[in-house]
C-alpha cells in the first residue's frame, strides 16, 4: 500500500485501475487546492498568517534538546570541585590520623608530644578554613547549574527573539572561546550580560596550558594530565605520551643524548606495551639527531608538532567537560547553510535577504550538500511570500506566476491591467488563471 | 523536555553536596576536639609532680579516633553524592542530544571568512567595539569598507531616535535616484515626519515654508498623500485633536527606523536581518532532522558525507524560503531549466520530463493524474516562477 502511494507515473496506472477511489480523494483535495505545498508536515506552517504557536513551540522544544553543552560543561565544573574538595578533606584527614597513630607507636617525649599534637591542630584549622572556602566555590557553581537550567525553562513563545538572539550570542561567546578570542568573548559577555550562561571560567584553564604549549613548554600541559589523570585513562588518551614525546625530542634537538635516554626509560618505556611503534620510531631519532633530511624523522623536529599538540589538548579538554569538539557555531552554521542551500542561491539573481547570496556564505556551503524538497515551495516575485492555499499562484497568459494577492494588489491601482514586471508583457486580470501545485 | 525532572535531580545533588559538606566539617571538628583534648591532658599536666603517661593518652587518642572512623564517615556521604551525580548525567544524555556533532561533515571551514562574518555581523548591530576587537585579536584584515557605511547607518538611527531626522534627510537626497529606482519612497516619508513635527511643535508658517520647499517635489507621484498633509495645516498645534491625529502617532518613527535600516542595507547590497543570524535560525531549525538522519545512517558514514544532495528535505519555518522551487508531483524531480514546470489546460502542473513520459515523447494525449482531463503535449505550457 504505502508503496503505491508514491505517486509515479507507472504505480499512479495501476492504482486508477485497482484503487479507484485514491483518484476520488485527490479529485477532491485538488482542485480547491488544499493538496499544494505545505500541508505535508507538521513542521511547515500552513497558514500565511504568523506560524501557529505549536509549532513554534515543537521547534523550541526540539532545539532545547541541542542545548546538552550548556548544562554538561557547568555541571563537569561543578564535580570536578565537589571531587577536588573531597580528595582535600580525605587526605588531610587521613595525614591527621596517622600521624596519631604513628606517635602512639613510637617513643616520644612529652614535648615532642605536645609539639606533633599542636601542628595537628593547626592542620586541621587550616584544612577547615580551606574546606569553607571550597564549598563557596561549590554553592556558585551550583548556581551557575540552575542559572543555565532557568534560562532553558526560560524560553517560551512570547520571548523567542531575545532568547534566540541570546543563544546566537553564546554560541558566539562559544566560538571565541575555542579560538582563543578570550578578550573578544568576555566583552561580549559582559556587555550582554551573559556571563553565567558561557563558559569563560573553564576556558581560563585551558588558557594557561595552550599559552605554554604555544611557548613550547609542556610543563602546564603534564600538570593537567596529573589533574585528570583517572579520566584521561578512562578514556585510554595518549595525549601524556605525546607530550612525553615532544620533550624527549627536545632533548635529543638539544643533543642532551645522555639525558634523553634516561627520559625515555622513565617516561616513554611504560607507554611501551601499548605504543611502542612510535616510541620506536622517537627512539631511532637518537640515530638521526634534529638536522635529518630523512622525512620520517624530520617531521618530528618541526615545530608544527607543537600546534598538533595544542590541537590535541583542546580535543581532550572538550572530551574532559562533555563539549562538542567542533565549535558549536561551525555545527549550526553548516547545518543552517545545508538547510538552506538550494542551486538557485548561487544565481545571480539571488535575493539578498538569502545568506547564500554573500560570497563569504557561498564560500562555506561549497563542499555542503544541497537540501532536498519533496514538495513545491513557492515564493512570489513580487511580495517575496510563500505562495499557498490562501495566496495560491496565478498565471499570466505568458507562463509567468505570481502570487494571488500580489496581482490582486496590483490590478486594483491600475485600472485591473497587468503588466509582468520581468518582462513587461501588459495583461488584463481576467486573463489570469490558477494554478494547481502539489 | 522534562526540564523539571532534571531540575528535581539537580537539587537532590546541590542537596547532597550541602550535607556532605557540613558532614566533612563535622568530621573535621570531632578528630580536632579529641586531639585538642590530648593536647590539653599534656597541657594540663604541666606540673611535674604528677607526669601524664604520654604513651596511654595518645593511644587513648588513637582509639578514639578509631572509633569515629572519620574516612569511612566522609566515605558515607561523598557515596550518596557521586550516586546522585552520574544519575543526573545519565538524565541529562537521556533528555538532551549529548553530541550534537554527529552530522557534522568534517570539512574545514575557513576561520578567516568566518571571522570576517561575525565582525561584520558585530558591525552590523552597532557593536563596533567588538567587530574591531575581534578582528584585532584574530589578527585579521580590517573590513574598513563595510564598517564605515554600518557607522554611517547607526549614526542617522541614533538620530531619528532622538528626533534628529537631518543626517536621514541628507543620505535619502544624496541617494535620490537609487532608491527611486527600488520605487522607495522613503524620502517623502521622512519629509513627512518632519512636517508633522513642525507642525506640533513650530508655527503654521514654518511648516508652510518647509512643505514649500521640500514637499512640493512630491506632488506630481504623490498628490494624495501631499493634499492630506496640507489639510493638516488648519489644525497646527493642534494635531493630536484632529481627524489627521494618527499622523502623530509615534508607530510612525519606528516604523521608520526600520524601512530606513531596510532602504540603507539593500542600497549595500546587503540583507536587512543579518545573515549570520539568519543561517544559523535556520541551523537550529534544521539540525534535529539532520541529526536524526544521521543516526539512521550511521552504518553508513562515509555515504553520508559524500552525499551531494541531502537524502530527506530539511523543513525550515517560511521565513527561510528564499526561491521558489518546483518539484513534480510525479517524478518528485526539482525543477530546472532542462525540466521545467509545464501549465496542462486543466491547470494542473508537472514537470516537462513527466508530461513527456505520460505522452509518449508527445505523440498522444494522455489523462492528467490529477483530474479526468485528456491532454495534449502541445496544450502544455511552460511556468516561470
Amino acid at each position: 500500500m504505502i508503496k503505491i502511494l508514491e505517486p509515479s507515473p507507472f504505480t499512479y496506472f495501476a492504482r486508477e485501475k485497482f484503487f479507484p477511489f485514491f483518484l476520488k480523494l485527490e479529485m477532491d483535495s485538488l482542485p480547491n487546492g488544499t493538496a499544494t505545498t505545505t500541508t505535508a508536515t507538521p513542521a511547515a506552517p500552513t497558514a500565511p498568517a504568523p506560524a501557529p504557536p505549536s509549532s513554534r513551540l515543537v521547534h523550541l522544544a526540539e532545539s532545547l534538546k541541542l542545548e546538552h553543552q550548556f548544562l554538561r560543561v557547568p555541571f563537569e565544573h561543578y564535580k570536578k570541585t565537589i571531587r577536588a574538595n573531597h580528595r582535600v578533606v580525605e587526605k588531610e584527614v587521613s595525614a591527621v590520623i596517622c600521624g596519631v597513630s604513628e606517635a602512639a607507636d613510637s617513643d616520644v617525649s612529652n614535648d615532642d608530644a605536645v609539639h606533633h599534637l599542636s601542628s595537628l591542630v593547626s592542620r586541621l584549622q587550616g584544612l577547615k578554613r580551606k574546606l569553607e572556602e571550597g564549598s563557596r566555590t561549590e554553592n556558585l557553581q551550583a548556581q551557575r547549574c540552575r542559572a543555565r537550567l532557568d534560562h532553558l525553562e526560560s524560553a517560551d513563545a512570547e520571548n523567542l527573539s531575545d532568547w534566540n538572539n541570546m543563544r546566537l550570542k553564546r554560541i558566539l561567546v562559544d566560538y571565541m572561546l575555542r579560538m582563543s578570542y578570550y578578550d573578544t568573548a568576555a566583552k561580549l559577555a559582559e556587555s550582554s550580560n551573559i556571563q553565567d550562561l558561557v563558559d569563560i571560567d573553564v576556558f581560563q584553564e585551558a588558557k594557561k596550558v595552550i599559552d605554554a604549549l604555544q611557548n613550547k613548554e609542556v610543563a602546564p600541559a603534564l600538570v593537567w594530565c596529573t589533574d585528570n589523570k583517572s579520566r584521561l585513562k578512562k578514556s585510554k588518551s595518549k595525549f601524556e605520551f605525546q607530550l612525553r614525546l615532544q620533550e624527549f625530542i627536545e632533548l635529543v634537538r638539544a643533543e642532551n643524548n645522555l639525558r634523553a635516554i634516561t627520559y625515555a626509560r622513565k617516561y616513554l618505556a611504560p607507554w611501551g606495551a601499548t605504543h611502542m611503534k612510535e616510541l620506536q620510531r622517537v627512539m631511532a631519532t637518537l640515530a638521526f639527531r634534529s638536522n635529518t633530511e630523512c622525512t620520517t624523522y624530520k617531521v618530528l623536529f618541526e615545530s608544527k608538532q607543537w600546534d598538533f599538540l595544542v590541537d590535541q589538548f583542546k580535543q581532550e579538554f572538550c572530551k574532559l567537560y562533555g563539549m562538542t569538539l567542533e565549535p558549536l557555531l561551525n555545527i549550526y552554521l553548516q547545518a543552517g547553510l545545508s538547510a538552506l542551500k538550494t542551486p538557485y542561491c548561487y544565481e545571480d539573481d539571488c535575493t539578498k535577504e538569502d545568506p547564500l547570496s554573500q560570497e563569504s556564505f557561498r564560500k562555506l556551503a561549497l563542499p555542503l550538500p544541497y537540501s532536498k524538497q519533496h514538495h513545491s515551495k513557492l515564493v512570489c516575485y513580487i511580495t517575496k511570500e510563500l505562495m499557498d492555499t490562501e495566496n495560491p499562484p496565478q498565471v499570466l497568459p505568458n507562463g509567468y506566476v505570481y502570487s494571488a494577492k500580489a496581482l490582486k494588489e496590483m490590478a486594483k491601482k491600475n485600472n485591473d491591467k497587468i503588466t509582468c514586471p520581468r518582462t513587461g508583457l501588459v495583461c488584463n486580470y481576467s486573463e489570469l488563471v490558477k494554478a494547481y501545485i502539489s | 523536555m522534562e526540564l523539571d525532572i532534571i531540575k528535581d535531580a539537580f537539587d537532590r545533588i546541590s542537596k547532597k553536596q550541602k550535607l556532605s559538606s557540613s558532614k566533612s566539617q563535622e568530621v573535621i571538628d570531632l578528630v580536632g576536639l579529641e586531639v585538642e583534648q590530648a593536647l590539653g591532658k599534656f597541657q594540663s599536666a604541666h606540673d611535674p609532680t604528677s607526669p601524664v603517661d604520654q604513651k596511654s593518652v595518645l593511644t587513648d587518642l588513637k582509639l578514639k579516633l578509631n572509633a569515629i572512623g572519620p574516612l569511612h564517615q566522609l566515605e558515607g556521604s561523598q557515596k550518596e553524592l557521586n550516586l546522585n551525580l552520574s544519575k543526573y548525567q545519565k538524565l541529562l544524555e537521556k533528555f538532551l542530544n549529548p553530541d550534537i556533532s554527529k552530522a557534522y561533515r568534517n570539512v574545514d571551514f575557513d576561520f578567516h571568512i568566518v571571522n570576517q562574518i561575525v565582525a561584520v555581523h558585530f558591525y552590523r548591530q552597532g557593536l563596533f567595539d567588538l567587530g574591531d576587537s575581534l578582528l584585532n585579536e584574530a589578527g585579521e584584515p580590517e573590513a574598513t569598507a563595510l564598517k564605515s557605511q554600518f557607522l554611517d547607518l547607526h549614526q542617522i538611527i541614533e538620530a531619528v531616535r532622538v528626533r534628529n531626522l537631518e543626517p536621514a534627510l541628507k543620505w535619502a537626497c544624496t541617494n535620490r535616484e537609487k532608491l527611486k529606482q527600488n520605487s522607495s519612497n522613503v524620502e517623502l516619508k521622512l519629509h513627512r515626519l518632519q512636517f508633522v513635527e513642525i507642525l506640533q511643535k513650530g508655527t503654521r508658517t514654518d511648516a508652510l515654508n518647509y512643505a514649500r520647499a521640500y514637499l512640493t517635489p512630491f506632488a506630481s507621484l504623490h498628490m494624495e498623500e501631499i493634499q492630506k498633509l496640507m489639510a493638516c495645516l488648519l489644525w497646527a498645534g493642534r494635531l493630536d485633536r484632529s481627524p489627521y491625529h494618527e499622523m502623530t502617532s509615534p508607530t510612525h518613527w519606528d516604523n521608520l527606523t526600520e524601512e530606513l535600516t531596510q532602504e540603507f542595507c539593500s542600497l549595500l547590497g546587503q540583507s536587512y536581518v543579518s545573515p549570520l543570524s539568519v543561517a544559523i535560525a535556520a541551523g537550529v531549525e534544521g539540525l534535529p532532522t539532520l541529526l536524526k538522519l544521521s543516526n539512521v545512517m550511521s552504518a553508513k558514514k562515509q555515504e553520508w558525507l559524500a552525499m551531494k544532495q541531502l537524502p530527506v528535505p530539511v523543513e525550515l519555518g517560511k521565513e527561510f524560503q528564499f526561491h521558489s522551487i518546483f518539484v513534480c508531483p510525479v517524478s518528485r524531480d526539482q525543477g530546472s531549466e532542462e525540466n521545467p514546470p509545464m501549465l496542462m489546460p486543466c491547470l494542473h502542473v508537472l514537470c516537462k520530463q513527466s508530461i513527456m513520459k505520460l505522452s509518449k515523447s508527445s505523440t498522444r494525449t494522455f489523462k492528467c493524474p490529477y483530474c479526468p482531463a485528456e491532454v495534449s503535449f502541445a496544450q502544455c505550457r511552460q511556468l516561470y516562477f
